[in-house]
């Protein structure tokens, strides 16, 4: 089977609508996290089959960018989840009702 | 960009400075951060930025990266500004932030410098990283009060939605690029015509404005708005309110009308649509609400909404009222930011009550509030008035075209009338509230007092000469094209 353009960018949405699903239904924020950085990783599997195919490069030097942000969103948000667990005692989506109506 | 070289130094600067500076002396770090963004501030109406406004379209297509044109320095002096007052609050603020004050002011510069970059971004990569700049750095100015529940619970879920909305950005980059070979927004323009029926890269377009919809809190991406603004601190809600929508409406303009005209012009239903659901939910949302900052929350939603009028009229006219709304709305909702900042300071949560007997407290700061409530209502002779005339003569003018256009005024109206019940509640609080139970007059620095009478001649003038700024605004947008 030849595998070309087509099969990368399935695999592309299939990784995207699975990382927003388990944004959408997990419940504990380090599990949404990591659903998120799944979404972000489609993208860059999008970026470098495109670039691969087109015979383009500029697509994976966004793909370095994408990574170098991701890996600075992670370090923030993951210490503020630890913040927020210690002050809280859990990750849990449901628990961050301090704030309604 | 010697312009955004200066301000991340100064961050760098703040920074360091922090280090060797005593204890007592660090709060005064943020007038020196303010003092030097105003210089900053003014040397833009001085040296080679100015010049640049005078040089034709001819230049810009040649534009890389990064684009200097009069829009762009537009958008830098509207944010320079904004930080100057920002940081100044900022300051008054900081005996409640606890420790770390010198990062919380070396992150409002960061912030800032990714919002320059943004004015000037001419290319997915640059947008991209401008956009990310901003965002991580918001998500930790939101969590700053690491003592506060309110403050940590908004700052994650600022997190969860923003990275949400970075994914969905980010796969619509890879979409547009994928299909068009394109990141420059001039080259994209001259082939985005040939795609406008490609369904992959109308996905992708629909996936980057799900992005900017976000920053920009247009509906249905508004949810995170009212609890990020009520859990932040004071000077960070100001700053996302005026900043990082501003932020949202500069890039939205570019990408609409640079990147990709030919595409854009037949989505004018989609924006009448989100432009009057976005006004009528934040409009009826504020109703019932009895947090200060969470009025201006769904207000700043409901603005969101106003704004959109200019941009869906997709003509010059709108465009140029889009610049003079968000120039008007800065001076309006800082001035509330920093009424709500100096009031509420020894309050745990920023209840209307708390705005009891304000008027025999500090009549300045009564004045101020009512003044800027009334400008956000759009009641001349205020800049807010003159703001919602200029968008809606931009949509009524498209009527006859396309009478969604005459829906989408009603609406606006409707929203406006709606607006006025609770932006007069928080007036009345002010006034004519029975429980009184403080009454100790509230000191303001000097510099805080220069701040917001320096809003409120700006509410006044805007409002009473707008002739000045329309000038303005309608020779920048032609850079647009």
């Amino acid at each position: 089977m030849n595998v070309g353009l087509e099969h990368y960018l399935v695999v592309s949405a299939l990784l995207f609508a699975l990382g927003l699903l388990g944004v959408i239904t997990r419940r504990n924020l380090i599990v949404m996290y990591m659903s998120l950085e799944l979404m972000l990783n489609s993208a860059n599997l999008a970026l470098v089959s495109f670039s691969r195919f087109n015979d383009n490069l500029n697509g994976q030097v966004m793909v370095f960018f994408i990574i170098t942000v991701a890996a600075a969103e992670v370090a923030v948000g993951l210490a503020l989840i630890v913040a927020l667990y210690r002050k809280r005692q859990s990750a849990h989506v449901e628990d961050l009702t301090s704030m309604k109506l | 960009m010697s312009l955004e070289i200066s301000v991340v130094a100064l961050g760098l600067i703040v920074l360091l400075a922090d280090l060797w500076l005593p204890a007592e002396r660090k709060r005064m770090l943020g007038y020196s951060a303010a003092a030097a963004l105003l210089l900053l501030f003014l040397n833009t109406f001085t040296s080679h930025c100015s010049c640049s406004l005078a040089e034709g379209p001819d230049n810009m297509t040649s534009a890389g990266m990064f684009i200097q044109d009069g829009l762009a320095v537009f958008f830098k002096r509207f944010f320079l500004l904004a930080a100057v007052l920002v940081l100044v609050m900022a300051v008054e603020f900081s005996d409640r932030i606890g420790a770390g004050v010198s990062e919380y002011y070396s992150l409002i510069v960061f912030a800032l410098a990714g919002m320059l970059f943004a004015a000037s971004a001419n290319d997915f990569v640059m947008l991209f990283a401008a956009i990310e700049l901003i965002t991580i750095t918001f998500y930790v100015l939101t969590s700053f009060q690491r003592g506060r529940v309110r403050s940590l619970e908004a700052g994650v879920k600022y997190l969860i939605l923003g990275a949400l909305s970075s994914a969905f950005m980010v796969y619509g980059i890879a979409l547009i690029w994928g299909t068009t070979g394109k990141f420059n927004f001039q080259e994209l323009a001259q082939v985005a015509g040939k795609f406008a029926a490609n369904r992959v890269f109308l996905f992708g377009v629909v996936f980057f404005l799900v992005g900017l919809g976000f920053k920009i809190a247009a509906f249905p991406f508004q949810m995170w708005t009212p609890d990020v603004y009520e859990g932040a601190p004071t000077p960070t809600t100001a700053f996302l309110a005026v900043g990082s929508k501003a932020t949202g409406f500069v890039l939205l303009l570019r990408f609409l009308f640079t990147a990709i005209p030919d595409v854009a012009m037949h989505w004018n239903k989609l924006l009448i649509i989100v432009s009057g659901i976005t006004i009528l939910y934040g409009n009826l949302c504020a109703l019932p609400q009895r947090n200060l900052k969470r009025i201006l929350g769904y207000s700043s939603i409901a603005h969101a909404g106003y704004v959109l009028l200019g941009v869906a009229a997709l003509t010059t006219a709108g465009e140029s009222a889009v610049l003079y709304y968000l120039a008007g709305y800065l001076f309006t909702v800082l001035a509330a930011f920093a009424v709500i900042a100096l009031v509420m300071r020894h309050l745990n949560s920023e209840d209307l009550a708390g705005l009891a007997g304000l008027n025999q407290r500090s009549p300045l700061l009564a004045a101020t509030l009512t003044l800027a409530m009334v400008s956000l209502a759009g009641i001349p002779p205020l800049a807010g008035f003159f703001g919602k005339f200029l968008l809606l003569k931009a949509v009524i003018e498209q009527g006859p075209a396309n009478h969604g256009y005459y829906c989408l005024a009603f609406t606006a109206l409707a929203g406006v009338i709606i607006s006025l019940y609770y932006y007069f509640g928080v007036i009345r609080a002010i006034y004519w509230s029975k429980e009184t139970p403080d009454l100790s007059p509230i000191e303001i620095s000097k510099p805080m007092k220069m701040a917001v009478c320096f809003c409120m001649a700006g509410m006044f003038y805007l409002g009473l000469f707008p002739g000045a700024l329309i000038n303005y605004a309608a020779q920048v947008v032609k850079s647009l094209k």
